[in-house]
């Protein structure tokens, strides 16, 4: 054959022609690009009707009012309910995030029980019944009688008073509440106010802000409520003082930070008093015991060098603060996950007192606690120190519901030992927290999204309210209303209830404004706060800074734990979306970060990003050293809300074993009055 | 020139950064609206997706006198000289577009074919690769909003204003006869959940809506201005240092700038 | 054994050598080939390009790999446009590197981009504006004509050449070759521009943006200088390696010397365009945008001033020596000169690429560093890999060399 250059162009232009005109190559490349853009293993989120359902959050103490969407039967997205009193619209990223908690891997299921062959905490589980599991709790607790205690985040409401009456019925008073700010703020109001009071602080009448290191931006009191402050205060351009050893996120935003040696916040609240006694610029009258110990013993050279602030500063703090019309001191470390030394809190009442702001606009109130649970005829209450590590611990069975002492109490190794001692461990827990992971038996309750519960008082606010939790969705898991499941097993031991359900117990307890209740979501109260006594008694056994454990011969670093509000540190563990907000000088891979300052690693060899060895008198870390300028030389700080175990292998590698628990390192310090005022611990970095 | 749509809009925003306290609430309320993926580790900011993400800046003084600010860094939506930005001019498959009607930089996921040209160009670093397939634990899809489309490995994805709420919001005033918006009717998210009310956004061209007025404030910039990427992100901020460092300067001159102010 | 497939009168190693050869090389080929599917596979997470890199490596390589095959479309041009007719002893390597390098590009594209079964949307759905949719379309257009020059050369081996079609087809081709020569010249001009573009025109990267002369940014020609001063020392870099490996004489020194001779005016000419362009972007371009150039080589642990003094020295000094007959009669030095050459370009795409993504342009930003993931490494490696077998097959089986049999004769 031959091939001239004629039917050489022709067979080239045939061929190409050829395919061209052949669909398959064509049709094969489009359909190749259609499939990627519809993968069937990427979700396609299914259409419907939307509509909102208002809720009140119950992730932390703040109370938010909450709107959920939802695409027919799915809650698809959490935002803030506009008009709500305490949060109006706002929203937290930890309440954004919480249909990651509803509908994430780490929920319990069904109800579970230990298997008979594994140890606690192992997580060798058994799926057992409602009913063989309730009558187990029964009969154990029939057993254990008196010797049965209950631990929950809150005393306050319906559901902690089932709780107490479950107890009461066994002749037990141990309802435990675990330890907070709260504790402090309750106590002194106690005492000074002579009233059974929460504290509350009219945050957006106050026009200059006093703050011995209260984590204002790192989620104290209801943190939505007191980010709005905090924008109302710029807008009016408020002065607000942050006195802390760290530059934290409220400090960064504060018109002034004042650095202050760990620990002696007390000493400078007590100076500034000096200060305003000495030079006549009290507006209200205190008891004479409080202004004898401070006329003599906190003159501001002497606080100065406590405190490392310098005496000029005091002076000029105590004026300022004594120029404003209605300045207002605040309290309560970080955001008030511990509870301060009763001597702190009152210092602090104190200035407030002295400018007589103690249940005035723009101050501090004495908020009464509710009563409106008619029904509760107790109300019994121990402090965990005594119950778990008293030397006279005895307890046979242990009720934990909302709560996660064994992830959030300080000394995570004693807390275990504590509760070995417990022969009968009972959660009530949602999700697979580490005190669910070392129970003997879980029964879970609705997530908060699936269930009713009244939400009252939120923390910090000034007014007496309550908001109604109502479900979102339907129970997703073959879970139980812990209220349920209470008044069950309380009419299974004889005690007496006049319900038989938790929403019947709920509707009862509300009454008449039950309707309104319902429309509205919150129910307000008018209080007239009776005026204040002046009476400020220090403890004078304990005038003195609180004592950290461990020597400093050894241990010759200060370590304090940091609140972050990207770190919720809520008993449950950070949401996907919330871990994914943490910055890596925080978080970096599995590895936590310290803060340390420059000047102080250098003298450690230690640069940034190196691995360090940090060793308290409770146990010892590895951590990843990250420079600072925003912390005082000598003192380090760690984040708080890190370092939760698994609880079902592999499902939760979004949740847990990220970074170390701060409590793994912490100890007490109790101050007289019982309160564990540990504001860190002595601690020891090595290079690693 | 009027168009049947009235005016040509420029949605943006004003930050006000004395009010941001850097709680990640934005971050978290854009992820949750617009069915943004994670990972187990999301430690590496490199790789994670965020359209939101908020970064620390410092003023870089040693302790005491350090200084922090936060600042949120939405897309820009530049709108470059006559609406090139510089990802949008980039993009080999127009599957980023600038829109003249809203201002608004779009992204077609299902055009997009994974070249990262326009995360090259992008200053900001405002765009996302999808490196993984987003993959939800079991159960979790239940929470995703069936409004923004769950976008598949090896694309890339931004901030896009909230744009279906603009779609949304836009649907309704045409049901009702009208063409106009009232600001309150399209907001984003991250306007929306921000607790600290720092972020508002609305019409830059409309001079009912608060950032007409807001981005005038002396105080206000915007990131990167000398680059002339135009964008429709303004912050204000009390403080000079956060100004300056919203730009970068040659030696001296931005305190010659500052003299020549007073 | 394969000695019928041999062209005339020239002489190879053994079979066995050979294929011992290609396996081993072959070997490393298979490597790159398992991280490719891993990465089509798996996705891009595979490698450790990050949302700060969204270029790194690869496109480094597909840059360095188009300018190195530059040496083809700029041999092509001096020899049918401008008649430098003693390079047709040594064009047809260079359209066979040019033909290694461009499909190598084209197949690092496919593995680069996150969804390569849409990666015809490029032409599809494209942006006029859009520097990369010029590139994909020039890129494209060469590589067929690329295609249409390494044909003949297929069909000139002893074996197909006997079969008429082939022979004819072959011999028609030649004929037309002026042509497409002329064709793959324009179109590489251009496609080489638009990759300098690419840097160029990206106005949010302080360090890439050049200011633009007319509506071009510069880069756009630097960079089609560069591959026509640098792909013609790849080509005389690979040539005389061959020779070293295969110890011949396969060009002859006066053909290497004309080309070494022009390549050596395009790198002076070349480096005196590229220091024009660095001073007006460290004085006006950049600072305009408020850098100052010290920013962009230092507080990181790489990129120091030094890489911006390698690159002008590797165009400037092997510019000074091949423009002198001294430098191109040295054997040394030319070589060292090409080598240095074929750097120049590699550097040059390489920051032009990698150190565009590393500074920080946001004054709160911090250097991006990176290092490879071994599948990135791999699939770069796997076109060297691809290169030397082709070469390899290419050298055995066709006449690459026409004037290897004169400069060789064989003793039988």
């Amino acid at each position: 054959m031959k091939i001239d250059r004629r039917s050489f162009l022709s067979l080239g232009v045939g061929f190409g022609a050829g395919i061209a005109l052949s669909p398959l190559p064509w049709k094969l490349t489009d359909d190749s690009s259609i499939w990627t853009q519809m993968w069937p293993w990427t979700p396609v989120p299914e259409r419907g009707e939307s509509r909102y359902v208002n809720s009140v959050c119950t992730l932390c103490p703040g109370g938010c009012g909450i709107s959920v969407r939802k695409v027919e039967d799915r809650a698809v997205k959490i935002e803030g309910q506009k008009g709500h009193p305490v949060s109006n619209g706002g929203i937290c990223l930890l309440g954004l995030s919480g249909l990651q908690l509803l509908y994430g891997p780490y929920r319990v299921k069904y109800p579970m029980k230990r298997r008979e062959d594994a140890k606690r905490g192992q997580g060798k589980w058994q799926k057992i019944s409602w009913d063989e599991a309730m009558s187990e709790v029964a009969k154990k607790l029939g057993d254990a009688k008196d010797k049965t205690a209950c631990i929950m985040d809150s005393d306050k409401g319906t559901v902690p008073q089932l709780f107490k009456t479950l107890l009461t019925g066994l002749g037990s008073p141990n309802f435990m509440r675990t330890p907070s700010v709260e504790d402090s703020f309750e106590l002194a109001l106690l005492k000074t106010c002579g009233y059974p009071a929460s504290a509350g602080f009219d945050l957006e009448n106050a026009d200059f802000v006093l703050s011995f290191g209260a984590g204002l931006l790192e989620g104290w009191g209801a943190p939505v409520r007191t980010f709005k402050a905090n924008s109302l205060w710029k807008d009016k351009k408020v002065p607000v003082i942050q006195i802390e050893p760290r530059l934290s996120n409220t400090a960064a935003k504060s018109d002034k930070w004042i650095p202050v040696n760990p620990g002696t916040e007390s000493e400078l609240a007590l100076g500034i008093a000096h200060v305003l006694i000495k030079e006549g610029l009290a507006k209200a009258e205190v008891s004479d015991s409080f202004k004898k110990i401070v006329s003599e013993g906190y003159a501001p050279d002497t606080v100065a060098r406590i405190t490392g602030v310098e005496a000029g500063v005091i002076v000029g703090l105590a004026k300022s603060f004594a120029a404003a019309s209605k300045p207002l001191a605040l309290c309560g470390r970080g955001k008030g996950a511990t509870p301060i030394s009763l001597n702190e809190t009152l210092a602090v009442y104190a200035l407030n007192a002295l400018m007589g702001n103690i249940n005035q606009e723009g101050g501090l109130f004495a908020v009464p606690q509710p009563d409106y649970i008619k029904w509760a005829k107790t109300n019994s209450n121990a402090s965990v120190s005594k119950l778990l590590y008293g030397k006279d611990a005895s307890l046979k069975a242990l009720l934990v519901a909302n709560a996660n002492p064994l992830y959030s109490l300080p000394d995570t190794q004693a807390v275990k030992t504590a509760l070995d001692k417990i022969p009968f461990i009972v959660s009530f827990s949602s999700y697979m927290d580490e005190t669910a992971q070392y129970a003997d038996i879980i029964l879970p309750n609705h997530c908060y999204l699936e269930r009713y519960e009244d939400v009252p008082a939120p923390a910090g606010y000034h007014k007496p309210l309550i908001g109604l939790s109502r479900p979102v969705v339907k129970p997703q898991f073959n879970t139980k209303h812990t209220g349920d499941v209470v008044i069950a097993i309380a009419k299974a031991m004889g005690a007496e209830l006049p319900y038989d359900s938790y929403e019947t117990c709920l509707k009862e307890t509300f009454g008449d404004t039950w309707e309104a209740f319902q429309k509205d979501g919150v129910l307000t109260a008018d209080f007239t706060p009776p005026a204040p006594s002046g009476k400020i008694e220090l403890n004078e056994t304990s005038l003195k800074p609180v004592a950290l454990e461990g020597e400093s011969s050894a241990f010759p670093l200060v370590l304090v734990p940091f609140d972050s509000m990207r770190l919720s540190g809520s008993s449950i563990g950070e949401p996907p979306f919330v871990i994914k907000t943490v910055d890596d000088t925080i978080l970096f891979k599995n590895d936590i970060c310290i803060e340390i300052n420059p000047k102080t690693a250098q003298s450690y060899n230690l640069s940034d990003g190196k691995y360090a060895r940090l060793t308290t008198p409770k146990g010892s870390a590895k951590v990843r050293v990250h420079l600072y300028e925003g912390i005082m030389p000598g003192v380090i700080a760690m984040p708080r809300g890190l370092g939760h175990t698994p609880g079902f292998t592999g499902n939760d590698k979004y949740l847990a074993g990220k970074g170390v628990n701060v409590n793994e390192l912490m100890g007490s310090a109790e101050c007289p009055d019982g309160l564990n005022a540990a504001y860190g611990i002595r601690a020891k970095l090595e290079r690693a | 020139m009027k168009n049947e749509q009235g005016k040509p809009k420029k949605y943006g925003m004003v930050v006000d950064l004395d009010k941001c306290t850097g709680c990640g609430a934005c971050m978290v309320a854009c992820m949750s609206e617009n069915n943004v993926p994670f990972k187990a580790d999301e430690s590496n900011k490199r790789d994670s997706i965020t359209w939101m993400r908020v970064y620390k800046i410092t003023n870089g003084k040693p302790f005491p006198d350090t200084e922090n600010c936060f600042l949120p860094r939405p897309c820009m939506h530049c709108e470059g000289q006559h609406g090139h930005s510089p990802c949008v001019s980039v993009c080999p498959a127009t599957a980023t577009d600038y829109s003249t009607e809203t201002g608004i930089v779009s992204q077609i996921y299902t055009r997009c074919f994974g070249c990262r040209y326009c995360m090259g160009a992008c200053p900001y670093h405002a765009r996302h690769f999808n490196w993984w397939d987003p993959v939800w634990p079991d159960g979790m899809e239940k929470s995703l909003s069936p409004n923004v489309s769950v976008r598949m490995r090896g694309i890339v994805e931004k901030c896009s204003f909230c744009f279906h709420r603009y779609q949304a919001a836009m649907d309704k005033a045409m049901m009702e006869g009208r063409k106009e918006l009232e600001e309150s009717e399209y907001q984003t998210s991250c306007t929306q959940a921000c607790p600290s009310g720092a972020i508002t956004f609305g019409d830059l061209n409309n001079p009912k809506h608060a950032v007409y007025e807001l981005k005038k404030n002396p105080n206000a910039f915007r990131l990167l201005e000398r680059l002339g990427t135009n964008p429709k992100v303004y912050y204000v901020s009390s403080r000079e240092w956060v100004r300056r460092a919203g730009d970068n300067y040659i030696k001296g001159e931005w305190e010659n700038k500052q003299n020549a102010k007073k | 054994m394969d000695s019928a497939l041999i062209p005339d009168g020239v002489k190879r190693c053994p079979l066995w050598q050979f294929l011992l050869f290609i396996g081993a090389v072959g070997a490393v080929l298979l490597w790159g080939v398992y991280a490719m599917l891993l990465c089509w596979l798996k996705g891009l997470n595979q490698t450790n390009m990050n949302d700060y890199y969204g270029f790194a490596l690869w496109i480094w390589a597909d840059l360095g790999v188009i300018a190195l095959g530059g040496g083809a479309f700029f041999t092509g041009f001096l020899r049918y446009v401008v008649g430098k007719d003693k390079l047709k002893n040594i064009i047809n390597y260079a359209v066979l590197i040019g033909f290694i390098c461009y499909s190598s590009a084209l197949l690092i594209l496919a593995i680069d981009i996150g969804q390569p079964l849409r990666g015809w949307f490029i032409f599809w759905h494209a942006n006029v504006h859009s520097m990369l949719t010029e590139v994909a379309f020039c890129l494209s257009c060469y590589f067929g004509v690329l295609c249409i020059e390494y044909i003949p050369l297929v069909l000139e081996n002893r074996q197909l050449y006997k079969i008429p079609l082939f022979h004819n087809l072959a011999h028609n081709m030649h004929e037309v070759m002026a042509v497409f020569a002329a064709t793959g010249a324009f179109l590489s001009f251009f496609h080489q521009g638009s990759l300098g573009g690419v840097a160029g025109v990206l106005f949010g990267r302080p360090f890439a943006f050049r200011e633009g002369i007319f509506i071009w940014p510069w880069t756009f020609f630097l960079f089609t200088w560069s591959a026509a001063a640098c792909g013609p020392c790849f080509t005389i870099m690979l040539t005389k390696l061959l020779e070293k490996i295969t110890k011949k004489k396969l060009v002859a020194d006066d053909v290497v010397e004309l080309l070494a001779k022009i390549a050596g005016w395009m790198l002076f000419t070349y480096s005196i365009a590229k220091i024009a362009d660095t001073v007006y972007w460290a004085t006006v371009t950049a600072p305009a945008q408020g850098f100052n150039i010290s920013q962009f080589y230092s507080n990181n642990p790489f990129y120091g001033i030094w890489i911006l003094y390698l690159e002008i020295a590797c165009t400037l000094i092997p510019g000074l020596l091949l423009i002198t007959n001294g430098g191109r009669k040295n054997k040394f030095l030319l070589i060292t000169s090409v080598i240095m050459g074929a750097l120049a370009a590699c550097i040059n795409r390489w920051v032009m690429v990698l150190q565009v993504m590393a500074v920080p342009v946001m004054s709160f930003d911090t250097w991006a560093m990176y290092i490879p993931s071994w599948q990135e490494v791999a699939t770069t490696i796997l076109p060297v890999a691809y290169g030397v077998i082709l070469i390899a097959i290419s050298y055995r089986y066709m006449p690459v060399f026409p004037q290897e049999r004169e400069l060789n004769p064989t003793t039988e």
